[in-house]
């Protein structure tokens, strides 16, 4: 009899952990449900570019843009041409795109260094003219900008460079490009990585000062070393903006001559009088966003610690 | 090895105007090889003064000098002090030996081999030799202490600063960091400044202790001292677990009166008093006996009911109230009314019982009611003494 109690208490039990589960299994289901939802809708934008990027003309016009081309409307010719034409703007675009990316993180970090680390009077006022940097906009700065560097003969100046092995004068543009978007980038970075040195233990630099180190060599022993993780966020966060960049591109290299960056030769790629080949334009643009993609891949890991604030 | 002197240290603080002063005037002389302890409660200005003779702080005025040259305008890395932060400061990027290793580099002209043989000394001196190729990340709490006392000792300065460094510590690790501490400082024989909130650390550790609270330097004393002839109510209220008793009264003659007592006085002990009118009364819970509800009648006994009984293995703590008004009667009694006083461990009191509290007049302290200042501390026999002795 008793064996019995126990038995059916047993099944109650399992019945109603049972039923609690499939209450949790109900909302789950609706949860992935959504969620796939969403992603899809993000996700299909992409898919119809990458699968237009390998058809052939006919197959753009014959076939829906979602779906992928049949075995004669495929080919790999877009990304042929694409990456033929664009070739020049790609190496241009990583030559600027490289360097006014890490100085604008460097010179950031020494910034915020001197505006976190170092007392001294009058911070908060240069502070704040940092942050307003950060909000001024592009479309601001275009007539001073091309004013500035049409009076600074850069190309002549640097003559004797352009001797050099590798070097072009066409890199004259380049270098402009670098040094606008190092200046342009140096207020964000500031502010990110002031933030991140807020963080840092106050008694650990201290302990470095008393160890005899100087402020530089805290800022290269200490601060540096620890700031891998922020270093991370803002070559990621800068690398994007600068190798999507069009705006200071087009004002000061204009047209698509040897200088161009590749978001300036993506603009032709493509459209002529006979129409748009959206096959070749995709494969373009497939080829463009292909750095930016990488950059994330690899600094992924670091740029999550950064931005969840970890020391 | 050194003496380190402040004289007249104020430290003010700029707060939108109004000044706030976290040290008043603190003059303290600290002896070669003195192990010197400042205490006090939490923002008593203990931290700051530290930090002012490490030089991470400016000195408002006052001047503070090593072996008699001044040291105010120093760069902290160029006052031959070392410090051991609370937090310990390990820089988490290095290891071990990277850590011991950065003062030396920073600031001697030291060859890599000179550095590795002290690295290592000092590492063995730890018994720290064995992780030296770690970082702080791989360390237990008591081995990052050990590293950040090492990168202390590695650099042989001429005064140790220590702020709170064994607060982050559990219990059992920290009395064993405690006498590790102090044999440490014995066998270098360096100068030391301990800044603690803890009284027993204080009590434990100090050669002399400076009791600080809201700034101002309270007294400079021995243990001992500080213990059994505190220079005023704070000091005697700090130093001391549990605290001392207090009990407010006015004198009457040969008398304290009290709410709920009257304290009959010595003539010797009435003449310390001078002209005083409010006199706090003070006395140490191991002072108050305790005796037999029959034959405690003498004029220091007082009837009062055991309130709480705190066993603590070596004693008991008894909290008291005075019996005799209604309020007592009905143990209708608020907290500050009731005073402790410690009995053997294996001695049996239960809450509720009546008992007899003697306080005895040689163990009583008598401060000013107004200022706080001892008029008179407790007597000590011949047998007892607070000197050192050898």
């Amino acid at each position: 009899m008793s064996q019995e109690t126990v038995t059916a208490d047993a099944t109650d039990g399992e019945s109603s952990t049972s039923d609690l589960r499939d209450a949790i299994g109900g909302k789950r289901i609706l949860l992935y449900a959504v969620l796939a939802l969403i992603a899809v809708y993000f996700l299909i934008p992409l898919e119809a570019g990458l699968v237009t990027s390998f058809k052939t003309n006919e197959a753009v016009i014959n076939t829906a843009p979602y779906l992928p081309p049949g075995p004669d409307g495929f080919t790999l010719q877009n990304w042929a041409e694409a990456l033929d034409t664009l070739s020049s703007g790609l190496v241009n675009s990583l030559v600027m795109t490289i360097p006014a990316t890490v100085l604008g993180a460097l010179f950031g970090s020494l910034a915020a260094y001197g505006l976190t680390q170092i007392s001294w009077k009058g911070q908060i006022p240069i502070f704040a003219l940092f942050v307003a940097g950060v909000f001024i906009p592009y479309q601001a700065v275009l007539v001073p900008l091309s004013q500035f560097w049409s009076m600074i003969p850069l190309e002549t100046a640097l003559s004797p460079l352009w001797a050099l092995p590798l070097l072009e004068p066409y890199h004259a543009d380049l270098i402009e490009l670098i040094v606008t978007h190092t200046a342009y980038g140096i207020p964000i970075s500031t502010v990110l990585f002031r933030g991140y040195y807020m963080g840092l233990s106050d008694e650990m630099v201290e302990a470095a000062r008393l160890d005899g180190a100087g402020v530089f060599e805290i800022y290269r022993r200490i601060v540096l070393p620890l700031s891998g993780p922020m270093f991370a966020v803002v070559l990621i966060y800068q690398f994007t903006q600068i190798w999507n960049e069009l705006l200071f591109a087009l004002i000061l290299v204009g047209g698509t001559g040897p200088s161009a960056p590749v978001t300036l030769s993506l603009v032709g790629l493509g459209t002529s009088l006979e129409g748009v080949d959206f096959g070749l334009r995709m494969a373009g643009a497939f080829l463009t966003a292909l750095p930016t993609l990488l950059v994330f891949i690899i600094f992924g890991d670091q740029f999550a610690q950064g931005v969840a604030g970890r020391t | 090895m050194a003496e380190l002197s402040l004289d007249g240290v104020t430290k003010r603080f700029d707060d939108g105007g109004n000044d706030i002063i976290a040290v008043d005037e603190a003059s303290l002389e600290i002896d070669d090889g003195e192990f010197l302890v400042l205490v006090g409660p939490s923002g008593c200005g203990k931290s700051t003064t530290l930090r002012m003779i490490a030089g991470l702080e400016s000195v408002s005025s006052g001047t503070i000098s090593l072996d008699g040259t001044v040291i105010d305008d120093r760069q902290p890395a160029d006052r031959d002090i070392a410090m051991v932060f609370q937090s310990y400061a390990l820089y988490p990027h290095m290891t071990v030996r990277e850590n011991m290793s950065f003062g030396l580099e920073e600031s001697t002209e030291m060859s890599d081999d000179e550095i590795r043989d002290q690295v290592e000394s000092a590492a063995e001196m730890m018994g720290i030799e064995q992780l030296l190729d770690r970082t702080p990340s791989e360390l237990s709490g008591g081995q990052q202490q050990r590293v950040a006392l090492g990168r202390a000792i590695v650099r042989s300065p001429a005064v140790f600063l220590m702020d709170e460094p064994l607060s982050n510590l559990d219990a059992k690790l920290r009395s064993q960091m405690r006498t590790e501490l102090q044999r440490m400082q014995e066998d270098l024989g360096v100068t030391t400044v301990y800044v603690t909130h803890d009284q027993t650390e204080a009590m434990t550790m100090g050669d002399r202790i400076a009791i600080l609270d809201d700034g101002r330097l309270q007294q400079v004393a021995t243990p001992l001292e500080a213990y059994h002839e505190p220079a005023n109510r704070f000091v005697a209220g700090f130093i001391g677990e549990p605290s001392m008793n207090f009990f407010e009264t006015t004198v009457e003659d040969e008398r304290l009166v009290g709410e709920n007592f009257d304290y009959p006085l010595s003539e010797e002990t009435r003449a310390d008093l001078g002209d005083a009118t409010d006199v706090t009364l003070g006395v140490r819970p191991e002072d108050i006996e305790l005796v037999d509800t029959n034959e405690g009648d003498g004029e220091h006994d007082f009837r009062t009911v055991v309130d709480v009984v705190e066993p603590v293995g070596s004693g008991n703590n008894v909290y008291l109230a005075f019996e005799g008004d209604e309020s007592a009667s009905e143990l209708d009694m608020d907290e500050s009314r009731t005073f402790v006083a410690t009995i053997g461990g294996l001695r049996r009191i239960e809450a509720g019982q009546p008992a007899i509290a003697r306080l005895p007049e040689d163990a009583i302290h008598l401060f000013d009611g107004e200022t706080g200042e001892a008029l008179h501390n407790r007597n000590l026999d011949d047998t007892e003494t607070i000197e050192p002795q050898l």
